[in-house]
């Protein structure tokens, strides 16, 4: 019910600024300043009849939300013989909320995505959504293992400006609380696409709770981007009102490969009407990914 | 014999396409991971009957003793890509750091690799290529002919003795800290430990609580570093001096400056005053052994000079009996399987980064350096290194031969960052890990650009 529409492919890898870039060694930040333990929420769903051979999927929430997010996907994605794992970042979900939660940045959320990693049997897929998929960018710079990536609503590797034009235009009050510091919630209708009831829509915006400014800051600020080799799927919601269809089709330039955009869906791909389109084309392409060949 | 000969040659398997990882612990289960990670075909053996190398405590050439505990705190000695676990403390003990290679072994699936209980026994160089022979778990010999070889035996196995006058007339016992595994060894005697690196001054931590007297007998003043400083792990701490790139006068004056902050003067507690500056000597984190020398219970004393029946004689001429002297005065860097030579630099390896050949694309050596820091993470990037040369040689070998003669120009570059290391066996290949980390991250992006030209 929702077609979907494929952007242009690149016209070459386009050489990042800088030239080309080795392996980030050094992390200074890392190494003096370690995120601090906590305890994680983990949702994890077994199929009945595994495939032999396939990864795991690791599923990594957007902000606000937590592996809740992927209420749906998981058992569908069980359904269809993957082993679907997600995590809830820090203060997400039911993932502990860290002592100093309001000075959390996205290499915390690294760190957590890493440590989930390590409790899985094998190198899994990373399966990003919005803030989660910036997140995973992170991950498969560090994390070369995984045999594929797949990015859901994602703001671009280098800067996600456009995010701030966006909700500036659909849901200014929610930027200007966000700018001022203050906790906020979404205006439902931001949220999801038009083919999402108005309920469904205000039951969802019930659920997502604060992101801590700083990393939310760090999607849209200008940073440095991750250099990614591992394959990558790229799609998102026609009717993005969070990440513009054509912010995650720039995404999508810079890693190499092209945007899918789902004409009638908002940025709850994973939950609103039509779910389960996007999550058919999902597993469709990891079977021809990752399916057959055994894991690393 | 001729006929010996030919049917030996038959016997050969032919893993001419393959790599050869040699040993299964910290640092060849890494280089396999990576090197596999980048399309290289890897065969990974190991001698025990189990991964983890040192780490192994059951292996026969393991080193780690009971206590043993990690002297760097997790984020410097963990794979990068395999964080060590939430739940575990800043510094692992020896059990913990098994069980954490075995997951990182199983999650990379190299428990289906490895080949356990295999040793190589002697190694025939080709002119490219190696003839490998070998002894699997049956027993039986045999002969495999592999393209490259990953050596990743490790170096701190292979004890090395001191000799003093009147050694062999003394008539308690000698022990050499590889022969060490725990603290009832030394308990109701009186124990000398000779040597005051790491493990020198754990046994001598331990034979404060255990011994009837412990004597801990240093060739020089040393410079002891506290594992905690201000609240948080030491190196977590010291990582912000060396982030500020000082020259190394002022970070190693600023170094001094914390050590007397938060550990003391050294006079204070009877010890003789260091004679070199900080960081020219491997550090030795222990903060334990001043709060014994402290108490008492552990006496300092200078070089050992002589044994004389039952006593032990040091340099300034003072005497005390003993039951048991501990060496814990090191370990040597050996290669027993490749023939001599091979490897060039002798007693001082010189390879490029302390891993590449500097001539032969086929013979890589992965784990030899003795980083100021953790271990694995600069492993973990030394097999980056590899895996992307050997990925270079495999799309151009005359890019790759290129790239040696590029790099043998910093050849006797030994990332040491301009400290002037006190001459001594202890630091052949001693490493200052910030310096290496960086050297590494530009070797990493020279390779990275020389992959893409060749791809172009």
């Amino acid at each position: 019910m929702t077609g979907h529409t494929v952007t242009t492919p690149p016209r070459r890898l386009l050489p990042r600024p800088g030239g080309v870039r080795g392996e980030k060694v050094q992390r200074r930040l890392d190494w003096s300043f370690p995120p601090p333990p906590v305890a994680r929420e983990l949702l994890e769903v077994r199929p009945a009849a595994p495939v032999h051979g396939r990864p795991p999927l690791l599923c990594v929430h957007g902000a606000g939300m937590g592996a809740w997010a992927f209420e749906r996907w998981l058992p569908a994605a069980a359904e269809a013989g993957w082993h679907a794992v997600a995590v809830s970042l820090r203060g997400h979900g039911g993932s502990e909320v860290p002592e100093r939660f309001t000075t959390t940045t996205l290499r915390h959320y690294e760190h957590d995505v890493l440590q989930a990693i390590t409790e899985l049997p094998a190198p899994p897929v990373l399966v990003g959504h919005s803030l989660g998929a910036v997140v995973v960018q992170r991950v498969l710079e560090r994390y070369r293992s995984a045999p594929a990536g797949v990015l859901l609503s994602p703001p671009p590797p280098d800067h996600g400006l456009a995010l701030l034009g966006a909700l500036a235009r659909h849901d200014p009050v929610t930027l200007l609380r966000g700018a001022l510091g203050l906790t906020t919630r979404p205006r439902p209708r931001t949220l999801v696409g038009p083919a999402t009831p108005v309920e469904q829509a205000v039951a969802l915006a019930e659920r997502v709770g604060p992101e801590p400014a700083a990393a939310a800051l760090q999607v849209t600020l200008p940073r440095r981007a991750p250099v990614i080799r591992t394959p990558v799927l790229v799609i998102s919601g026609g009717a993005d009102r969070i990440v513009p269809p054509a912010t995650a089709a720039r995404t999508a330039r810079l890693l190499g490969t092209r945007a899918h955009l789902y004409r009638g869906l908002g940025h709850s791909l994973l939950l609103e009407v039509g779910w389960e389109d996007v999550l058919r084309h999902v597993l469709a392409w990891l079977e021809v990914q990752v399916g057959a060949r055994p894991t690393p | 014999m001729a006929s010996m000969a030919t049917k030996d040659a038959r016997r050969i398997v032919d893993r001419r396409e393959r790599s050869l990882v040699l040993g299964a612990g910290s640092s060849g289960l890494t280089a396999a991971k990576n090197l596999r990670e980048r399309g290289i075909d890897v065969d990974l053996v190991e001698r025990e009957a189990h991964v983890g190398g040192n780490w192994n405590i059951e292996g026969s050439t393991s080193r780690v003793y009971e206590s043993t505990r990690m002297i760097s705190s997790k984020p410097f000695t963990q794979y990068p890509d395999f964080p060590m676990p939430d739940a575990a403390p800043d510094y692992l003990h020896h059990t913990h750091v098994r069980a954490y290679l075995e997951r990182y072994a199983a999650h990379f699936g190299l428990d289906q690799l490895v080949e356990l209980s295999t040793s190589v026994d002697r190694v025939r160089p080709l002119a490219r290529g190696f003839d490998v022979e070998l002894t699997g778990p049956d027993g039986v010999p045999h002969t495999r002919r592999y393209g490259r070889l990953v050596v990743a035996n490790g170096h701190n196995w292979s004890p090395k003795w001191p000799s003093y006058p009147g050694q062999d007339t003394f008539s308690g016992e000698l022990l050499h800290a590889a022969g060490y595994r725990s603290g009832d060894q030394l308990a109701g005697r009186r124990v000398v430990i000779v040597g005051a690196g790491n493990t020198g001054c754990d046994i001598a931590v331990e034979a404060a609580h255990r011994a009837t007297a412990t004597v801990h007998s240093t060739r020089r003043a040393y410079w002891y570093a506290p594992k905690y400083a201000f609240g948080r792990p030491a190196d977590q701490v010291s990582d912000l001096i060396f982030a500020l790139r000082l020259p190394t006068r002022l970070t190693q004056t600023l170094f001094q400056a914390t050590a007397r902050l938060v550990v003391g003067r050294h006079e204070r507690y009877g010890l003789p005053r260091p004679d070199h500056r900080f960081l020219e000597t491997h550090p030795i984190v222990n903060q334990q052994l001043l709060y014994h020398v402290g108490h008492g219970a552990i006496t300092p004393k200078p070089d050992v000079a002589r044994f004389e029946g039952d006593e032990v004689v040091f340099a300034d001429g003072s005497r005390v009996g003993a039951d048991l002297v501990v060496f814990a005065t090191g370990y040597r860097i050996r290669f027993p399987f490749l023939p001599d030579g091979l490897i060039p630099g002798g007693a001082r390896p010189r390879l490029l980064r302390n891993v590449l050949h500097p001539e032969r694309t086929d013979l890589a050596v992965i784990g030899l350096i003795q980083p100021d820091s953790g271990q694995f993470a600069l492993v973990h990037w030394q097999s980056v290194l590899l895996a992307s040369f050997l990925d270079l040689d495999a799309r151009d070998p005359a890019a790759a031969r290129d790239y040696l003669r590029a790099a043998g120009r910093h050849l006797d570059d030994r990332s040491q960052a301009g400290i002037d290391l006190v001459d001594s066996t202890r630091h052949l290949v001693e490493v200052e890990h910030a310096a290496y980390a960086r050297d590494l991250e530009a070797d990493l992006a020279e390779l990275a650009r020389r992959l893409a030209a060749v791809a172009a």
